[in-house]
């Protein structure tokens, strides 16, 4: 098993390097120019009470709601699209381009088939957040003293770390939605609408009093982006509520991938009844 | 007692509606080269599947050394070597790279090197990105990692595809060397000269169902042969109503002609009507099968 994840791991090594590097060119631009940029933030605090940056949960009140903005707030999301690709790609796209069967082959139980490539998955969406969280902490450090905040490079280096939960929960429910599906491109789509939906969901129920009921219903309502969560961190229980969707979506990869019938393309429910005249 | 390595009892799978194989009943012995045959589409690549437990049954069982191949598919597929019809490989990947891993991930071979003595002998070179492979190269990694672990039993969909002649019979050399010491071989193929040449037992399956199994040398003892004849009168439509012999197909001046016996009353009446041309067609062991079976009527045979 450990062989199998350190293939899966290789694998992925290049995606985490471009991702990472690539990603956290977002908080050293938007955490490094702000010094340059703050005299310019009270005119934008007009434009902030519109509706579509509410709903895309940006604010621009200060240094914190600047930086959970523009980094925390957006992080996340992007990862999430790798967790997506990552997640769909492990299991439904090996199926699709044929290279599951030699894996299939092997003396290898399934759930473990699956158990390696979530792991890998996590620990490869750990390592894009560490080195984003490392870029952002690292250029907050060397602004620190241009600017008034309560938050440290640390308290941003965590911020960004403690969304693993939430891309997590995307990962698995992606890697599920692999598992379950006969095609990684149907798997893709539901993935990315899930994602999708659930960021703006998340931001406009929590602006809608009637809708507020339902807010729970979206991952990212689980992950404080505001400022709040960069000054005081992440509740707890909504980050084991993420991590228990995460061990669920894990769950239900592994229940429909062992009773697929692998490489054809077929769905767990075309398991296919012998029909009647047929029986030996 | 007879000890099978691949038993299925009354296997079927279907795709929802769709049928992959139906009551498929299969013994390969130990120690035996068993030819699969069959044309596309025939539910050879779902048996084999379903041998390594890939895909499930819908009804029916198989196993493997007596162990079932779902409820034992790791036991099982500890001691089997795989060569899939439709190889995938991965592209990033180095060919040494890919046996090492593996190699990892298999048990049993005492001898991790086992792979660059087979590559080696298949002059593949290792060092090479997969992307970079030509289909034949591709075919090679695939042969290697079959026959890497020394397994019991090797299953091989279609392995000299896409190889050169000479690669071909290194294969087919590598097959006969792997059973003598003491692997089952169960190979489908398409090319009668190397079924004939490795097989003990062909097995034929068409439209999911398992037409006959036959040793190879009692089917290639039918001699059968296929002769278009071109005359210069063309001969009446009864003219080759003899024992033996069925007429396939006919034109303004040729009949093309499937001849199990009575070679000599055949050329007696073409030369009454003037014998200008004489071609012979290759027929395929599939077709020597399905003359002999009367078309799949397989019955008792199976």
């Amino acid at each position: 098993m450990f062989n199998l994840l350190l293939r899966e791991l290789r694998f992925r090594r290049n995606a985490i390097i471009g991702w990472g590097i690539g990603l956290c060119f977002l908080p050293i631009i938007y955490v490094g120019i702000y010094p340059e940029f703050a005299d310019q933030m009270a005119g934008f605090e007009d434009l902030m009470d519109l509706a579509i940056y509410q709903a895309m949960g940006i604010s621009m009140g200060g240094f914190e709601e600047y930086v959970a903005s523009t980094v925390t707030n957006l992080v996340p999301v992007i990862v999430a699209i790798y967790a997506v690709i990552n997640g769909t790609g492990t299991l439904a796209g090996e199926e699709d381009n044929g290279r599951l069967e030699l894996i299939a082959a092997l003396p290898i139980p399934r759930w473990q088939i699956v158990a390696v490539k979530a792991i890998a998955l996590g620990i490869a969406l750990f390592l894009i957040l560490a080195i984003v969280a490392a870029g952002g902490a690292l250029t907050m450090s060397a602004i620190l003293d241009q600017v008034e905040t309560t938050v440290s490079a640390w308290d941003l280096f965590l911020s960004i770390l403690t969304a693993w939960p939430l891309v997590m929960a995307f990962g698995m429910i992606s890697l599920f939605l692999g598992a379950f599906s006969a095609s990684r491109r149907a798997a893709a789509t539901i993935a990315t609408a899930v994602v999708l939906i659930s960021y703006i969901g998340s931001n406009l129920t929590g602006m809608i009093t009637s809708l507020e009921s339902i807010q729970g219903l979206f991952p990212f309502y689980y992950y404080d982006a505001t400022a709040s969560g960069l000054i005081d961190g992440q509740d707890p229980v909504n980050t084991a509520v993420l991590l228990a969707v995460s061990l669920f979506a894990f769950l239900l990869a592994i229940f429909f991938f062992q009773r697929r019938n692998l490489t054809v393309g077929a769905w767990p429910w075309q398991r296919g009844k012998l029909p009647a005249d047929a029986k030996a | 007692m007879t000890d099978y390595v691949i038993e299925t009892h009354n296997l079927s799978v279907y795709y929802g509606k769709h049928r992959g194989i139906l009551n498929v009943n299969l013994q390969v012995e130990k120690g035996e080269v068993f030819g699969f045959l069959g044309p596309n589409g025939a539910g050879k690549t779902t048996t084999e599947r379903v041998l390594l437990d890939i895909i499930r049954p819908t009804a029916g069982e198989a196993r493997i050394f007596g162990k079932d191949c779902r409820k034992d598919g790791i036991a099982v597929r500890d001691r089997v070597g795989y060569l899939p019809g439709e190889l995938s490989l991965y592209d990033n990947m180095r060919a040494r790279q890919f046996f090492q891993m593996y190699y990892s991930l298999q048990k049993g071979n005492s001898d991790p090197t086992y792979w660059k003595k087979l590559a080696e002998r298949l002059d593949l070179d290792t060092g090479r990105r997969m992307r970079e492979y030509s289909r034949g190269n591709k075919q090679k990694v695939g042969i290697v990692a079959a026959f890497m672990n020394k397994p019991d039993l090797l299953i091989l969909d279609e392995p000299t595809g896409g190889l050169d002649p000479l690669v071909q019979q290194t294969v087919m050399e590598m097959v006969r060397e792997a059973n003598k010491a003491g692997a089952t071989v169960f190979f489908s193929s398409h090319i009668l000269p190397e079924v004939q040449a490795v097989c003990d037992r062909v097995g034929i399956i068409r439209d999911g169902q398992l037409v006959a199994t036959e040793r190879v040398e009692d089917l290639v003892a039918q001699q059968l042969k296929r002769l278009r004849l071109t005359f210069a009168e063309m001969p009446s439509a009864d003219a080759f109503a003899i024992d033996g012999v069925t007429e396939i197909e006919r034109d303004d001046q040729s009949v093309l002609l499937e001849i199990r016996d009575n070679l000599n009353a055949v050329m007696a009446t073409g030369v009454n009507h003037t014998i200008i041309n004489i071609e012979t067609e290759t027929v395929t062991l599939e077709e020597i099968f399905l003359a002999y079976y009367g078309k799949g009527n397989g019955g008792n045979h199976v």
